[in-house]
């Protein structure tokens, strides 16, 4: 089978610091990836190089066989990407913010109206549609992001940190909705700290640390690899260099002056 | 889409929709972007707006009133009109004024409204092509500035169409957006300098500063100048004593060169006028879009949020200078009880500084006021009905006292809103037993940096040209101003220190709550000037004015917990 997404010795700089230092990875069509890693080793990088946001790398990124670099356009239209940050218009409505979406996806304006109301009614902002997004929590934000990032049908789904700020019953939602949507077909690049959420949603786990993948697979093979532990501990055996529990120590003997 | 005004604007930009089609760019997306961008700029305060105290949170009709204020800001210029005899004089200066103001209102806007860190995750990840993105970038801008320009220049075209004629209107308006490019080139030029020369994240901090000096200088340029026109002989002035060095302001170029078209005399300095004026704006927008627009959004993008584009601009930490913490610390340790009291004091005095939301707020009024008591000075006949020549110094060093509390009382007006309301948790969280000392730590610090240096250069002066006869009446007015603000903040404030959001206190009635508090000082300053000259009198008030700060102060820090609002 041809990979959808293909990476292929992917590196990056910002100034002398390198961010990534050759990164390799193919990912098949229907898989969840679980992207993770620790602060500052290079996972919102990576994403912004498959949204087409960085173009100045070296190495070769290729999505459906289209180049991220040299036909991002064609990329960007069937990639939906959720960032991290809650980064929208908060002084338009999710109608006019999702309207100024859909339009960008060229998708025709009555297919979109519905698509966006049915959408809010499922994740619950039915409403809220017409109000404006400044005054809304943190979790209506991420559902409103979340709902931008699917508006068009995508077929490679890139989920930065999704469920941050939702509630437990939407957290529900979304995990369903995850693997749905991988029975769909579809590809989903999911970046997470969350470690029990990536162990459970995810087919394969890709852990990079200061810029290099140190580990792939799914989450059984990790477990053959490392030990039959929870990711979260295979995680902290990968990738933290001194005693966690030491660290603990540290901060509860501050207390003893 | 609610109003008529950005619906015309839409309509226009894209009439050469084919143009653009043409050129590659997808018009469908670029009427999207440009329409979402105009109804954000709708329910965004402006620029001028934000200066205000107590806005309302919701604006639909931030246009309206952008486009008010510029028109009005037009009917100022036509002041220009009233000196000298010639249109040369007169243009030149309506042509200051013009570049000024049009590149004080825009200079902000350039970071705020017209890049948008955000657009980089909402648009570009998007199948948005370049071409579409620039279009409507530029576009956006124009809109921008044409909602400035218009309104601003309308008063003038209204008083050259009835004095000039047709073709001196139309020459006129020709100048008037060849200045509107050059300024749009000059906030180009200081914003590269001002990159150049430090951090993007020092940037906002800078512009701010610019804005600041912007309103002190439009307020103090709306006291001094019409008083300037009436006093001096300027009817027949025009610029001889500026010799050669006139033609280093630009606006000369354009007056002149409207002068010298409309008159047909073309002589040097005639030719010399109209060539600056038509290339010097041409060639100055070509500069700006080939050399400084690639690396201008990029630098720009920077200093919005340089987090965001994760390591490319590590942000360097402030180090503030740890001497002088230690000194307010020192200060912090005679005025204020251990605990809370002080800790609210060390916050408030750190917020006031370092807060950019606070200090747009207070600083202009600062402005304000110094024009102000200059005015006062310089009015020397209006001045000299205050009693007798020795009684001047007196009365006008404990008017100083008086005066300057207004700040004080803006200052205090401003001490419960920030923009980082929600980190009022602190408060909540420890176990503060009573939230008086809070407030109360938080007045003394705006007291000792608001009011006391003036109060301690009143002082000094007083001592240096009177002597120490003057002190009971210096600490009647002192006393009489703290406890003034002491039962104002007992009795209206009802929050904690920074823990509100801007704008939530647009209730009714807090208008007249603020006439109100700039009402009592004045009247009590001319009660003490009844009683100024009675030496007891002045000694007994005093002493009561002491007495009953200290009590209020005392009140203040039994506020309890009761009584405070939280969100």
């Amino acid at each position: 089978m041809e990979p959808i997404i293909s990476i292929k010795n992917l590196r990056k700089s910002y100034g002398d610091k390198q961010v990534l230092k050759g990164i390799n990875l193919d990912i098949y069509p229907g898989q969840v990836i679980g992207y993770i890693g620790p602060n500052g080793a290079g996972k919102s990088t990576t994403v912004k190089i498959l949204c087409g946001l960085i173009s100045d790398f070296e190495g070769q990124v290729t999505i459906k066989g289209h180049d991220v670099k040299t036909e991002s356009l064609t990329v960007k239209s069937f990639t939906g990407y959720v960032p991290e940050l809650a980064e929208l218009y908060d002084v338009l409505t999710p109608m006019e913010f999702l309207g100024l979406m859909a339009q960008l996806y060229s998708i025709p304006d009555e297919v979109a109206t519905e698509r966006i109301l049915k959408m809010m009614a499922a994740l619950g902002l039915a409403n809220n549609t017409d109000q404006r997004m400044d005054t809304f929590s943190k979790g209506m934000r991420q559902k409103v992001l979340i709902t931008s990032g699917l508006l068009h049908n995508p077929d490679i789904i890139i989920l930065d940190e999704p469920l941050s700020g939702l509630d437990a019953n939407s957290v529900i939602i979304i995990k369903e909705l995850i693997s749905k949507l991988a029975a769909d077909g579809k590809t989903i690049f999911y970046c997470s700290h969350m470690m029990d959420v990536v162990e459970k949603v995810s087919d394969r786990i890709v852990l990079i640390n200061d810029g290099i993948i140190i580990a792939n697979g799914s989450f059984h093979e990790l477990q053959q690899q490392q030990g039959d532990k929870s990711l979260e501990k295979i995680f902290a055996g990968l990738t933290a260099q001194d005693s966690l529990s030491d660290a603990a120590e540290q901060l509860r003997t501050a207390f003893r002056n | 889409m609610n109003n008529v005004i950005n619906k015309f604007f839409l309509w226009v930009v894209l009439l050469p929709a084919p143009l653009y089609h043409s050129m590659g760019v997808n018009e469908l997306q670029l009427k999207a972007i440009l329409r979402t961008k105009l109804i954000m700029d709708d329910r965004r305060p402006n620029s001028m707006q934000q200066m205000k105290r107590g806005k309302e949170k919701v604006s639909n009709r931030a246009t309206l009133l952008t486009m008010f204020f510029s028109a009005l800001l037009g009917c100022f210029f036509l002041i220009a009109f009233s000196v000298g005899k010639t249109y040369t004089v007169q243009l030149s200066i309506y042509f200051s004024m013009y570049i000024f103001l049009l590149a004080s209102s825009l200079i902000s806007d350039f970071t705020s409204v017209l890049i948008d860190i955000r657009d980089n995750y909402i648009i570009l990840t998007k199948p948005v092509n370049d071409k579409t993105i620039v279009v409507a970038r530029l576009l956006h801008i124009m809109i921008h500035i044409c909602k400035l320009v218009l309104p601003m220049s309308l008063p003038g075209i209204v008083f050259m169409g009835i004095n000039v004629g047709v073709a001196g209107t139309l020459l006129f308006f020709l100048y008037i957006m060849l200045a509107t490019l050059l300024t749009i080139f000059l906030i180009n030029a200081l914003y590269i300098i001002i990159l150049k020369i430090t951090t993007p994240q020092k940037f906002q901090n800078i512009i701010a500063t610019f804005q600041i000096v912007f309103a002190i200088l439009l307020y103090g340029s709306y006291q001094v100048v019409p008083r300037l026109v009436n006093k001096m002989q300027l009817e027949n002035y025009n610029f001889a004593n500026l010799g050669k060095w006139v033609w280093i302001a630009p606006s000369y170029w354009f007056g002149r060169a409207w002068q010298t078209v409309m008159d047909s005399s073309y002589s040097t300095g005639g030719i010399l006028s109209i060539t600056l004026a038509l290339f010097a704006p041409v060639i100055s927008i070509y500069v700006v879009v080939k050399y400084f627009a690639p690396s201008f959004n990029q630098k720009l993008s920077l200093i919005n949020s340089s987090s965001v584009e994760g390591g490319s601009a590590i942000p360097k930490a402030i180090i503030t200078s740890q001497r002088r913490v230690g000194f307010i610390s020192q200060i912090s340790k005679w005025v204020c009880q251990a605990g809370a009291e002080r800790m609210a004091f060390l916050l408030s005095w750190k917020m006031t500084s370092r807060s950019r939301d606070f200090k747009m707020k207070v600083y202009p009024s600062i402005g304000y006021m110094v024009v102000m008591v200059g005015l006062f000075l310089f009015q020397k006949d209006r001045f000299a009905t205050f009693g007798s020549e020795a009684d001047r110094i007196p009365i006008l060093i404990t008017g100083a006292i008086y005066f300057s509390s207004f700040v004080l009382i803006i200052a205090l007006a401003q001490l419960t809103f920030s923009d980082k309301y929600k980190a009022a948790w602190i408060y909540y969280s420890t176990p503060v037993s009573s939230p008086g000392l809070l407030i109360s730590g938080a007045f003394k610090a705006v007291v000792v940096k608001f009011y006391l240096p003036v109060v301690v250069l009143a002082f000094a002066a007083a001592m240096a040209l009177i002597g120490p006869s003057m002190l009971p009446n210096l600490l009647l007015a002192l006393f009489n101003e703290l406890f003034i603000c002491s039962i104002i903040t007992y009795l209206t404030i009802r929050q904690l220190p920074f823990s509100t959001q801007q704008g939530n206190n647009s209730k009714t009635g807090s208008f007249i709550k603020g006439i109100i508090t700039f009402i009592i000082p004045s009247v009590v300053a001319v009660l003490h000037f009844f009683v100024y000259k009675i030496f007891a009198v002045v000694c007994i008030f005093a002493i009561m004015s002491m007495i009953l700060t200290w009590l209020v102060q005392g009140s203040i820090k039994k506020i309890s917990w009761g009584v405070i609002k939280g969100e």
